[in-house]
């Protein structure tokens, strides 16, 4: 398996010349399976960039398929699927997973964003690709693109945002974006879900003074970060859903805590990364 | 008065290092009169900058702000629950769109911030918003600024604005499409309509009308920003798409005898220095025509004061 961010920034798109490293984009994350399929992870301004990547490939000329896991349906998350161009190719078939208490509920969340009064296009239907969307059930594993998916809901703020673990041919990648722990600390299941992977994508928006601030936005720091990392044991930590005011600079350096806080935690073992745009990780090498 | 542009994308913020010197943010233009008045026009993700210069301001976070909004289509809406005077109690909104027969302003608006799209709902926002609904040629006062407006060619409707204080005139045009080939209305345009077909005689009359109200709009003015986010290419491909071409905008000053244009709401794609070429054709165009029409590139921190300041 293969990861490729392609939005690494939370709320709200970030351009400026404060970010070009790290990268201003809203969260996007692209999966490729060892079998060479397409899972996406969440659609924030970063799958226009992942969406014309593909264009060279199968699903330029409608003749492919990929999976897109939603983590939650606030904008940061979806506000680029309008603008991921594969869905306008007839022919492409997309398989959606998100929360919602029915499919049809989580397609009208979705029909919301391209309404008349907000997108051109209007609906769903007019995009061209075939797409079909399915509500997820919370821990109860299902398969997309040929692996293993289990769903999990963390706090998020007054909603929640599922977090995913996908698991292919013995490596195990999670996404958990958009996680606000109560002062308890994170749900057992969560734990359970990130328990011994690979790779652990988690939000890492604030410094730990930032989250004291805003407590209300359920969001984690990197304090929250590595702390699950060193209780789940994952071998690769990466920092995601960086605050849209944080410079390059101030990524750099919630990158060098989170080094010394693992340090410090007994997770010396564990590898630090700091999610950048158009950087790959390979999964398990 | 002072213009300054927060956001000058359209589409979708595109950050990254091709974008950096005319930046990535949509469409945002905040216009200043002398005498203090504020009026922001659309709300695309430049308005969070706005914001948080506001909130440093002297008056502690508060403002009083008046928000035409050109159409709601997310990139002139999306940066709205990012503005930071929304949370400050005190603060004052005034939003003002065109009126539409089957869906409230408020409404559209309010929607933007619903479970489970925004974490804060609309209703606990702490300023007090008003909504005003506005008519295709509607004029109107806000404090020292009169206010005119016209209907524009884009898919479900958008309008022109014109801002008239301090003895100096801005006029906002964006967005919109030629106002020939496509009559825009609340239609879905699957195809574009294949090249040279005929328009019915009422639908290119109602164009024809549709675009001496814009040039009305900006007769004389001292500076028109201008949707001119396609190139010709673009224009051929995707006409049905609803925006301009610098070529448009230039015929529309000139017939205007406006005195400058800013190219504005630049498509995603279009790198930093595609845009200074951009520019530098439409200069070249005027030069060779005798237009005398001073055309500028609009970028995000461009000021430029017209009339009294």
């Amino acid at each position: 398996m293969e990861l490729t961010f392609w939005g690494v920034r939370g709320s709200i798109p970030a351009p400026g010349p404060g970010t070009t490293r790290y990268g201003g984009n809203t969260a996007c994350v692209s999966l490729r399976t060892a079998a060479d399929r397409l899972i996406v992870l969440d659609c924030g301004t970063g799958a226009r960039n992942l969406g014309i990547s593909l264009m060279n490939g199968p699903l330029g000329s409608g003749q492919g398929a990929a999976s897109i896991l939603l983590s939650h349906a606030h904008w940061d998350h979806i506000q680029g699927f309008p603008f991921f161009v594969p869905l306008y190719v007839p022919g492409n078939v997309f398989n959606i997973f998100g929360g919602g208490k029915s499919s049809a509920m989580l397609e009208g969340i979705l029909e919301g964003q391209m309404a008349p009064q907000y997108f051109p296009v209007q609906t769903l239907k007019n995009m061209g690709a075939t797409i079909e969307i399915a509500a997820v059930v919370e821990n109860q594993p299902f398969s997309v693109e040929g692996c293993r998916v289990v769903a999990c809901a963390n706090p998020h703020g007054r909603a929640g945002a599922l977090a995913f673990r996908i698991e292919e041919a013995g490596r195990a990648v999670v996404y958990a974006s958009d996680a606000g722990y109560p002062a308890g600390g994170p749900p057992a299941a969560s734990l359970a879900l990130y328990r011994d992977a690979d790779v652990l994508i988690h939000d890492s928006t604030y410094t730990p003074e930032d989250r004291r601030r805003y407590p209300d936005r359920g969001l984690s720091s990197i304090e929250d970060a590595v702390a699950v990392a060193v209780r789940s044991a994952v071998k690769t930590l990466v920092l995601f859903h960086y605050d849209q005011d944080y410079s390059d600079g101030d990524v750099d350096a919630l990158f060098a805590r989170g080094r010394r806080l693992l340090d410090e935690q007994g997770g010396a073992a564990i590898q630090l990364c700091a999610a950048t745009e158009g950087a790959t990780l390979a999964v398990g090498s | 008065m002072r213009v300054r542009f927060w956001g000058v994308r359209g589409s979708l913020p595109v950050p990254g290092s091709k974008t950096e010197r005319y930046g990535g943010n949509t469409s945002c233009v905040e216009v200043r009169s002398a005498a203090g008045t504020r009026v922001v026009v659309d709300a695309g993700t430049g308005i969070r900058k706005l914001g948080k210069e506001l909130s440093q301001s002297d008056s502690g976070g508060r403002a009083d702000i008046h928000l035409l909004i050109s159409h709601t289509h997310w990139d002139h809406i999306q940066g709205l629950p990012f503005f930071s005077p929304l949370y400050h109690p005190g603060s004052r909104l005034s939003v003002y769109a065109r009126k539409r027969d089957d869906l409230h302003l408020r409404a559209v608006f309010a929607s933007q911030t619903d479970v489970p799209y925004f974490a804060v709902p609309f209703d606990e926002t702490k300023a007090a918003i008003t909504f005003r609904e506005l008519h295709d040629h509607a004029e109107f006062a806000i404090a020292d600024v009169k206010v005119s407006c016209a209907r524009l060619n884009h898919p479900y409707i958008a309008t022109a604005y014109r801002l008239d204080a301090d003895g100096a005139s801005v006029v906002y045009v964006s967005d919109t499409a030629p106002f020939a080939d496509i009559l825009f209305e609340d239609q879905f345009i699957a195809n574009p309509p294949s090249p040279g077909a005929q328009l019915s005689p009422a639908d290119q009359a109602r164009l024809v009308a549709m675009r001496d109200r814009v040039v009305r709009l900006c007769e004389g003015a001292d500076l028109v920003i201008y949707d001119t986010m396609f190139t010709p290419e673009d224009y051929q491909r995707i006409p049905h798409y609803g925006h301009s071409r610098p070529s448009d905008a230039l015929a529309v000053c000139h017939d205007a005898g406006a005195r400058a244009l800013a190219l504005f709401h630049h498509a995603p794609e279009r790198s930093d220095s595609e845009i200074d070429a951009i520019v530098a054709g439409t200069r070249a165009v005027v030069e060779r025509a005798r237009f005398g029409i001073d055309v500028m590139g609009a970028y995000e921190g461009l000021d430029v004061v017209l009339g009294r300041e």
